[in-house]
């Protein structure tokens, strides 16, 4: 009875997880098909297919640290060797911390942790945070941003609580940074990087909200893409283009199923190959 | 039924004193009449384990024994697009065709943790949260959203930090469990007073989608007639958590906080995510193989409790061996096993051919005792045709009895007796400043932005959100994918109505929750209520809660079902908690929360209650009576609760609903928000700053627009007469007047939305008081925080 996910998304369903059902049906909204992977499947299963997304949620329990857990999975292994190999990787929130705590991001030394994604700490709040925020696609060669402008805006929410992009070792960041693997970072409507709250909403350094590995297939970004899928989900009091937008499809039940800002994330694996090993 | 019975209890043959002694030493409550009113029932003296089912069955919480009674004789709970009322675990209304003639149905049930969140607020909350989506996972549903009425002690009262504590971890434990969980928080609302300060009330409610065909029961289904049934026992493993907590929630908490802590429940929604996941798997194959099956949660009396309803509302009996129960590390005594309110479980009856499908799916797909330390499905026992209930253990029986004995209820009399004390006007005093006044009656915590709390809540997660708690008066969802309809949900219940006049306290909270739902367009669909109040035996008491059972009943009838002509807004789902007290026995504020859902047909338009555009025309719908009574006007400013509360008047409030979703069916809506608590300024400064804090248009009141209404400056501006504010595009005037006189409802021209990022009130020519939004923004967005710990909203994102 396995699954096969040739050419198609697989949806990574760890215990815990709680974001499955709408990442996969973002992927499905840009013409890809897409279908949950349990956890304890045969990870066989996963050769040739088009892209691996690992969902939000509280993968076992957040126990010990958040994704490290669902790290040492078994099908972690195939993902490694999947992404290694070329196949796009996206993690989003846990699916992040999963990634981070696996190694993969960044990646530089493949397997090792040299990345943290800390407890949400600033000068003037801390803990769990829900809202929308603005990324800025950051230049770059991340096969998932691949769709947006240099410097464009994107809205999109989040929520965490341990989502601050942190490292011991400076010269990691500096080796992200030269290689092109800071691929978004927190900003205001106009694209600004404030270092404050509530612009950056988890204290990340440098505002990072998301970052690739050197060879752009592999994605750690704490924001939720899949949420801001649909123009209907974007907030109509929101300060940018998106929301004007969508406050001129008021009353247009079709224009409001249309694109919304998050989608081009997904759309980027339509031209991606899938499957090479 | 060979088996000896072990642990029997002597009752019948004592004397009173005696008997409570024993009820003593066990830790029951029941009373010693009760105690022999069980013996009698069983025809000989009790077991340990059955004496433990009767002490929760007959506890206020499982039996209404003091409310029933009324609730029958005033809550309407029928409307013909009810497909099951009160009486299960969540009620269930239809809301959308599903397609071959199957609907889609809205399942939803409301509850209090109020005791336990008083003793531990995380845990406590947290579990009130695990409780409600349990019950509305089982009829088959999924859940979509969780909202969270809360009132706690005044923050800058005597017991100020106690109280913030407390709502502290409320808010902690509420996030905890909803945003693990995956499921999307669609808002609440918090009241402080002096009231609650030793007993803070947590309602919670949970909102579930399901096609009807593919509704759960929480029977035994009636194939097992003709096939071997079985029972099994899903999750957490049992311990004696919980042990006793429904027989707690209907106590008073003096004095014995502390040594209720074992009644507490520890819940984990990890393990709830997992379970969730895996019983829809078991409910396809259930689907796919044509078996009927039975599911109900464990609440209140764990397993005894369940099992014995399941098996009593099919007709059927049931007969299991407890030493089947997969059991958390510890020696539990039987009764421990049989009642204990462990959370994160489930009761099933399969076909004795289907359990080693279902054992196969939690176990072995879902790993459950891998993933969690004990958790797991097991078969603990046997359907039988006989409706018999027995539980055995290797020691012997120890519960046998007919199921309707174990099922049977109780039933009291309670009388009422109206209290008496007199209310008075505070007199205005002239030299007052409006503009201080309006700046702490914004900053005033009950009226203040409640962002410090949404935030820490998940509202986006399954992502169907359309408009988000603090957006709008009521938070809307897109549930199914593709699709026009929406669901509309909004919690109301202002404690300071009833207590100057308890009837208008149940009346109002309809009201306003219907007006609520009714300001972003939705159809009022359903009611659901949780009845907080003191101590039943209390006179005055019993008067309170009668009285606003009472308002809420003729609420429902009087404004009436909008889609169904001659029908009530139904109650389909309720609760009630009594012994609501601080520690000297002074009842709380008579508290009925009231949830209104309803259908949207278009969600596309629904909007928020930010001003739009530069140039819109503002109107108020309805009118502004000299109704200060219970408002926080008076309250914050003169420290009065006053005496002219608002007095309901169906018919006007029908007319004012159908107006606002009228005018939200032909599109002209650009803003809506309903003038409640803090009455028409309030609102105004509210629709000017935005839910998200960062509106830049502003608006210039001239009362001489309301003029007619006679009534003086203050009244006007804080009275909390029910009412709406619309903007619409201009030059639509006379449309709008042409409408709500059809529907009988007051019409004014307040004027138009501007550009100046500030607000001012004039009257005959003359500035009453303006404000910057910079400061309004800051009074409203910031007083909350240092309640709610550390934030930084306003401008940004």
């Amino acid at each position: 009875m396995a699954n096969s996910f040739t050419g198609a998304v697989a949806v990574v369903q760890f215990p815990g997880v709680n974001c499955e059902y709408e990442t996969a049906a973002a992927a499905r909204a840009v013409g890809v098909s897409a279908a949950i992977f349990r956890w304890n499947e045969d990870p066989a299963a996963l050769d040739g297919c088009l892209g691996i997304v690992l969902p939000g949620g509280f993968s076992y329990q957040d126990r010990i640290r958040a994704g490290v857990v669902a790290a040492k999975d078994r099908v972690m292994d195939a993902v490694s060797a999947l992404a290694r190999a070329g196949t796009p990787v996206l993690g989003i929130c846990n699916g992040a911390q999963v990634l981070v705590e696996a190694g993969l991001i960044p990646g530089i030394h493949w397997e090792k942790v040299d990345l943290a994604l800390a407890p949400n700490v600033m000068a003037d709040r801390e803990g769990y945070y829900c809202n929308w925020i603005y990324l800025r696609r950051e230049p770059t060669n991340c096969l998932w941003t691949k769709l947006y402008g240099d410097g464009e805006v994107v809205p999109v929410p989040v929520a965490h609580a341990e989502g601050r992009f942190t490292t011991e070792d400076a010269g990691v960041l500096e080796e992200m940074k030269r290689g092109g693997q800071v691929a978004l970072r927190y900003c205001d409507a106009s694209g600004a990087v404030v270092p404050s709250f509530p612009v950056n909403p988890n204290g990340s350094v440098e505002n990072i909200a998301g970052v690739c590995n050197r060879e752009g297939n592999v994605l750690a970004l704490m924001p939720h893409p899949e949420r801001a899928a649909w123009l209907r989900q974007v907030p109509e009091d929101l300060g940018d283009r998106w929301a004007r937008r969508r406050r001129a499809a008021a009353g247009d039940q079709a224009a409001l199923e249309g694109e919304g800002p998050g989608r081009r994330f997904f759309a980027a694996l339509g031209g991606a190959k899938g499957g090479s090993r | 039924m060979g088996a000896p019975l072990t642990g029997v209890v002597a009752i019948r043959d004592l004397p009173d004193e005696r008997i409570a002694e024993t009820l003593a030493r066990h830790g029951f409550n029941i009373t010693t009449a009760e105690a022999r009113r069980v013996a009698e029932l069983l025809g000989r003296d009790p077991t340990v384990v059955e004496l433990t089912i009767f002490n929760t069955m007959w506890s206020e919480h499982c039996s209404y024994k003091s409310s029933r009674r009324v609730l029958k004789e005033h809550l309407p709970v029928d409307a013909p697009n009810v497909v099951l009322g009160p009486g299960e675990d969540a009620g269930i209304v239809r809301f959308a065709p599903g397609g071959d003639g199957d609907w889609w149905c809205l399942v939803i049930g409301h509850e209090s943790h109020n005791h336990p969140s008083q003793v531990l607020p995380v845990e406590g909350a947290s579990t009130g949260i695990g409780g409600i989506v349990r019950d509305v996972y089982c009829m088959g549903a999924d859940v979509v959203g969780v909202l969270d009425p809360l009132r706690f002690g005044d923050p800058s009262g005597p017991k100020g930090r106690q109280s913030i504590a407390i709502a502290r971890g409320v808010v902690e434990g509420i996030a905890q469990y909803g945003n693990a969980l995956g499921v999307p928080n669609l808002g609440g609302d918090v009241v402080f007073d002096r009231g609650y300060e030793d007993n803070c009330l947590v309602n919670v409610v949970a909102a579930g989608i399901v096609l009807e065909s593919r509704i759960v029961r929480s029977r035994v289904p009636v194939e097992a007639r003709r096939e071997p049934y079985v029972m099994i026992l899903i999750g957490k493993p049992t311990d004696d958590s919980g042990f006793g907590g429904a027989a707690f929630a209907s106590e008073d908490l003096a004095g014995e906080e502390k040594a209720n802590r074992g009644a507490v429940q520890v819940p984990d929604p990890f393990l709830k995510r997992v379970l969730a996941e895996a019983t829809k798997k078991v409910m396809e194959a259930a689907r796919a193989r044509g078996v009927a099956i039975g599911f109900k949660d464990l609440g209140a009396g764990g397993i005894a409790c369940a099992t014995s309803e399941m098996a009593h509302a099919g007709g059927f009996g049931v007969k299991l061996d407890l030493d089947a129960v997969r059991k958390a590390l510890g020696h539990f005594p039987p009764a421990v096993v049989s009642c204990s309110e462990t959370q994160e479980r489930y009761a099933m009856a399969v076909p004795r051919e289907f359990a080693a499908e279902v054992l196969r799916i939690y176990n072995e797909d879902f790993e459950l005792p891998r993933i969690y330390h004990g958790a797991g499905a097991s078969v603990i026992g046997d359907i039988t045709l006989e409706p018999y209930y027995s539980i055995e253990t290797a020691g012997g029986l120890v519960c046998s009895a007919p199921v309707e004995v174990i099922t049977t209820g109780i039933a009291y009399d309670r009388k009422g007796a109206p209290r008496r004390r007199r209310f008075e006007e505070p007199a205005l005093d002239p030299r007052r400043s409006l503009r201080d006044d309006f700046l702490a009656l914004l900053a005033s915590p009950n009226v203040a932005s409640k962002n410090h709390v949404f935030r820490r809540y998940d509202s986006e997660v399954q992502g169907r959100a359309v408009l988000r708690p603090g957006e709008a008066d009521a938070a809307v969802i897109a549930p199914l994918p593709g699709r026009s309809v929406g669901l509309a949900f909004a919690v109301d219940g202002n404690p300071f109505y009833g207590l100057i006049d308890p009837y208008e306290g149940g009346a109002l909270a309809v009201c306003e929750s219907v007006r609520n739902v009714a300001s972003v367009g939705a159809v009022p669909a359903t009611i659901t209520d949780c009845l907080n109040y003191g101590n039943p035996e209390v006179e005055e008491v019993f008067w309170e809660f009668t009285e606003g059972v009472r308002g809420i009943g003729d609420a429902c009838r009087g404004i009436g079902h909008l889609s169904h002509e001659g029908a009530p807004l139904p109650i389909v789902s309720g609760n009630v908690s009594f012994y609501n007290q601080n520690e000297a026995g002074k009842p709380i504020p008579p508290s009925p929360v009231v949830c209104c859902a309803g259908i949207v047909e278009d969600y596309s338009r629904c909007r928020s209650i930010r001003f739009k555009d530069e140039g819109s025309a503002l109107y108020l719908v309805g009118e502004i009576l000299d109704e200060l009574g219970g408002s926080e006007y008076y309250r914050a400013i003169y420290g009065a609760l006053g005496a002219n509360v608002p007095r309901s008047d169906f018919v006007r409030e029908r007319g004012l609903v159908r107006a606002v979703i009228e005018m939200h069916r032909l599109g002209i809506v650009r803003a809506c928000h309903d003038t409640g608590q803090g009455g028409l300024l309030t609102a105004l400064a509210e629709m000017a700053i935005g839910g998200r804090g960062d509106g830049e248009l502003g608006f210039t009141l001239d009362l001489d627009e309301l003029a007619p209404l006679g009534l003086p400056p203050e009244k006007l501006l804080f009275s909390e007469t029910g009412a709406f504010l619309v903007e619409t595009a201009p030059g639509i005037e006379r449309e709008m007047l042409a409408l709500c006189a059809r529907n009988r409802v007051k019409l004014w021209r307040l004027g138009e939305v501007r550009r100046a990022s500030r607000l001012e009130v004039v009257s005959r020519g003359a500035s009453l008081a303006r404000w910057d939004l910079a400061e309004l923004r800051g009074a409203y967005l910031d007083a909350c925080r240092p309640i709610f710990g550390v934030e930084n909203t306003g401008k940004g994102a």
